[in-house]
């Protein structure tokens, strides 16, 4: 198995090396595995992970999110149909927030939300058969972090496996940006990023750094930042 | 309406009487060429080019909507006029491979589109199609049961196979066979053919294009690991 | 197919930044992005890039009767395909108001303009008539695909060679491209379109909008002109007022522009044409593998140039056999030597 783990696979490749039922043994299988009979076959090109105990999945590069249950998620809302409103968050459907699911909501007390803002949101219900459903609550009824983004800033789209680097808790450009800048980001893992910096330039400047290091390694996206900070503290002197 | 081209025809020849009949011509790829799309390829096999898009699984019309599976979608678009009846066959011989490539019960209820735009057609175009759609999907990262390649070949006069023909060859030709396979057990997963043929003429053609398809896949296989491994 | 909407919180962030004269990609308001002119292989087959927006055109001809009310002159027939290639929300084969307005403006650049010389394409009056076609493909739709479809279609018709043709009494001769040089068309000059964006009731004014950009914009006004600082089209949509001074200034930039992108066309032109002559490798594979890789900033990962090239010896084709026989296909040695 070792031999597959950190390479690139195609669609088509078959991994006889895991077995479903390995000597009860528990074996997941992420996006890009299928199961097939007595073998393991490969969905999509990219890299095979695998994560003990027994958990593999393939990391490819996608742009169009295919919702997931408990993904934190940035949507814009679309429509105000009654009692619900109906939310683009890159999938195939729209997704469905109800009104009630934002903290201290009441049928008395209705959140403000408008048509084009952009809600932090987790996804309750992702199933291939059913409507995606959002909540901006917690199951204590708290926000933690969710609910309508309205201060400004910017949204910006990218790479699904961007924000996921970006959501990595070890992750180099937030880090290294966030020792040199005060700046707020919020990141859906459906590829949507939303920064407010202090003023409008450092926002671009943020939002720019962000993206670029996409295809940067570790060194390059210090130096970027250190880049970054030098030409942003000459336009503060000047 | 036809669409010229002289100049490169000098060139053509000259090609062809140094290159062996053997040849694949040199297949250059750039993924991701385009923004607004899921997946985008621009793929050549020499001199012709071809560009593929791909949205998918992405919102699917009422109308066209499967309740089990994800519907595919087709079009193919040629550079000169509209699309002529030619144009939808191939789109419908495209569709069906494409059918059976993508695993379509994993997203019901959508839609996976792939688009092909004509760039240049100096000959094995609907091979340059499929596997510029291929290159796409593989771009897209969408699920498929496995890649295909597509593999053109012509027949001369006189019963000698040129491997990934050019526009001259073809018009030159007796036949001209695509082949498509599989990346599993490199079976035939489609046979586009037209003009005549014998069976020992086929089958020298079909193991050929066999052959070649292998360089294809291994070239799929390159193109996706430049993409992701850094 | 549904695209992603415009969020309140984007349109507030592009104006607020409009109106302090900053844009997002970091260019000035009257600054174009990267223009990029290619060919293709076949002749009158141009290809496109402004930034990321990209369009493909071919040319192409064919003889046909000419219009009654104009014996004398050939036909020039403007096709522009906006398709879901370009962008999610276009949809294929109907006509969309954006659509109309793009086909409508392009015909206005190229044929009331009157920069080609259609009696030239005349055969035998009220008979034959050379028919000539523009496809403008849009193939990547990242804002202002005017301007960019109006570059890409004239560069077009510049490259484009049609067949010579004799008259001999009845008797019409169509050359073959082998048998006599192909005509150019005639084109008196070069119409292009350029756009103007117009925010907060025409206070701000960009050039070469983004599709961000278009998506937040209050109106438009397109001016078709050519390097004699002829206007050929003028058109203004949109809800706002524009002052007099307003106008004039945007023509003003229009000359530089125009100037600028006729040069851009005529050098892409000529080095075309050397290409050819000299007998070097040009078309869009080499867009690709060669000159891209280094010119454009697009990350090297994600393109790829791979020379594959396969050839086979006796020895291959031993070891071939071998695969077939593995394989279980029973073909017979000599009849494989034989035809291969």
């Amino acid at each position: 198995m070792e031999k597959h783990i950190g390479c690139l696979v195609m669609p088509g490749d078959v991994l006889d090396c895991i077995k479903p039922v390995e000597e009860n043994k528990k074996v997941i299988l992420g996006p890009g595995l299928i199961e097939d009979g007595n073998f393991i076959k490969i969905s999509k090109p990219g890299i095979l992970k695998f994560r003990q105990p027994g958990v593999y999945w393939i990391d490819c590069h996608q742009k169009r999110y295919v919702p997931a249950k408990n993904d934190s998620v940035i949507g814009i809302i679309t429509q105000k149909p009654g009692d619900i409103f109906r939310v683009d968050i890159g999938g195939s459907e729209l997704a469905s927030l109800s009104y009630l699911s934002f903290e201290g909501a009441t049928k008395r007390n209705r959140p403000d939300v408008k048509i084009g803002d952009i809600v932090y949101a987790k996804l309750l219900v992702a199933n291939k058969d059913m409507e995606p459903e959002l909540v901006c609550i917690d199951s204590h009824g708290r926000s933690s972090g969710m609910g309508v983004i309205r201060k400004g800033g910017f949204l910006f789209h990218c790479h699904i496996n961007l924000a996921r680097k970006l959501l990595n808790p070890e992750c180099v450009v937030l880090k290294q940006l966030g020792r040199r800048f005060k700046f707020e980001i919020a990141v859906g893992i459906n590829g949507r990023v939303w920064v407010k910096a202090n003023n409008e330039i450092q926002t671009i400047a943020m939002a720019n750094a962000v993206m670029a290091s996409e295809l940067m390694n570790n060194v390059q996206i210090e130096t970027m930042c250190k880049k970054l900070s030098k030409v942003s503290s000459g336009i503060d002197e000047d | 309406m036809a669409s010229f081209i002289v100049v490169k025809k000098e060139d053509l020849e000259k090609k062809q009487n140094v290159e062996p009949c053997h040849t694949l011509r040199c297949l250059t790829s750039e993924l991701g060429c385009l923004t607004r799309q899921d997946g985008s390829v621009s793929l050549s096999q020499g001199d012709t080019t071809s560009l593929a898009v791909v949205y998918g699984p992405a919102e699917v019309r009422i109308s066209r909507e499967l309740i089990d599976r994800a519907t595919v979608e087709l079009v193919y678009k040629p550079k000169v006029g509209l699309p002529r009846p030619a144009d939808r066959k191939r789109e419908q011989i495209m569709k069906s491979i494409f059918e059976a490539t993508i695993i379509t019960n994993l997203h019901p209820r959508s839609s996976i589109t792939i688009i092909l735009q004509e760039t240049e057609d100096l000959g094995s175009n609907l091979a340059c199609c499929i596997n510029a759609a291929c290159l796409a999907l593989l771009d897209a990262a969408v699920n498929m049961s496995f890649m295909v390649a597509a593999v053109a070949v012509s027949v001369a006069d006189e019963g000698q196979i040129k491997l990934d023909p050019s526009k001259n060859d073809e018009e030159k030709g007796r036949a001209s066979i695509t082949f498509v396979f599989d990346s599993v057990d490199l079976n035939v997963v489609s046979i586009v053919t037209s003009g005549k043929f014998s069976q020992i003429e086929y089958k020298a053609g079909l193991e050929l294009a066999r052959e070649a398809s292998q360089k294809v896949f291994q070239f799929f296989k390159d193109s996706m690991s430049r993409k992701l491994i850094r | 197919m549904r695209e992603t909407p415009l969020s309140n919180c984007e349109k507030e962030f592009i104006l607020k930044n409009i109106s302090e004269q900053r844009r997002l990609d970091g260019r000035n308001s009257y600054d174009y992005r990267d223009l990029r002119i290619a060919f293709g292989v076949s002749l009158g087959c141009c290809h496109v890039e402004l930034g990321k927006t990209r369009v493909l055109a071919q040319v192409s001809c064919e003889v046909g009767q000419p219009k009654q009310t104009r014996p004398h002159d050939g036909v020039l027939y403007v096709n522009v395909e906006l398709s879901p290639m370009a962008c999610p929300s276009f949809e294929a084969g109907r006509q969309t108001e954006e659509g109309v307005e793009l086909s409508r403006l392009m015909e206005r650049c190229l044929k009331e303009s009157r920069c080609m010389d259609l009696e030239s394409l005349c055969i035998v009056a009220g008979e034959k008539a050379w028919h000539i076609r523009i496809d403008i493909h849009v193939l990547n739709h990242e804002g202002n695909i005017l301007d960019c479809s109006s570059i890409a279609a004239i560069a077009a018709l510049a490259h484009f060679r049609r067949p010579d043709v004799t008259v001999q009494g009845q008797e019409i001769t169509i050359h073959s491209m082998e048998d006599r040089n192909p005509v150019p068309l005639s084109i008196h000059h070069i119409p292009l379109l350029v756009s103007f964006a117009f925010f907060i009731q025409g206070k701000y004014m960009i050039v070469d909008p983004s599709e961000k950009e278009e998506k937040v914009m209050e109106g438009k006004m397109v001016i078709g002109m050519n390097k004699h600082r002829e206007i050929c089209t003028l058109q203004v949509t949109g809800e706002m007022l524009l002052l007099k001074e307003q106008v004039l200034r945007c023509s003003n930039i229009a000359v530089m522009k125009v100037t600028k992108i006729t040069e851009l066309i005529h050098t892409a032109l000529a080095n075309d044409k050397q290409a050819r002559l000299r007998g070097e490798k040009h078309g869009f594979a080499e867009l690709i593998s060669g000159e891209k890789l280094s010119s454009n900033q697009q990350p090297p990962i994600e393109v790829k140039p791979a020379f594959n090239i396969y050839e086979e010896d006796d020895d291959s084709m031993s070891s071939m056999e071998s695969d077939e026989s593995s394989l279980g296909h029973k073909v017979q040695e000599v009849d494989i030597k034989r035809y291969l």
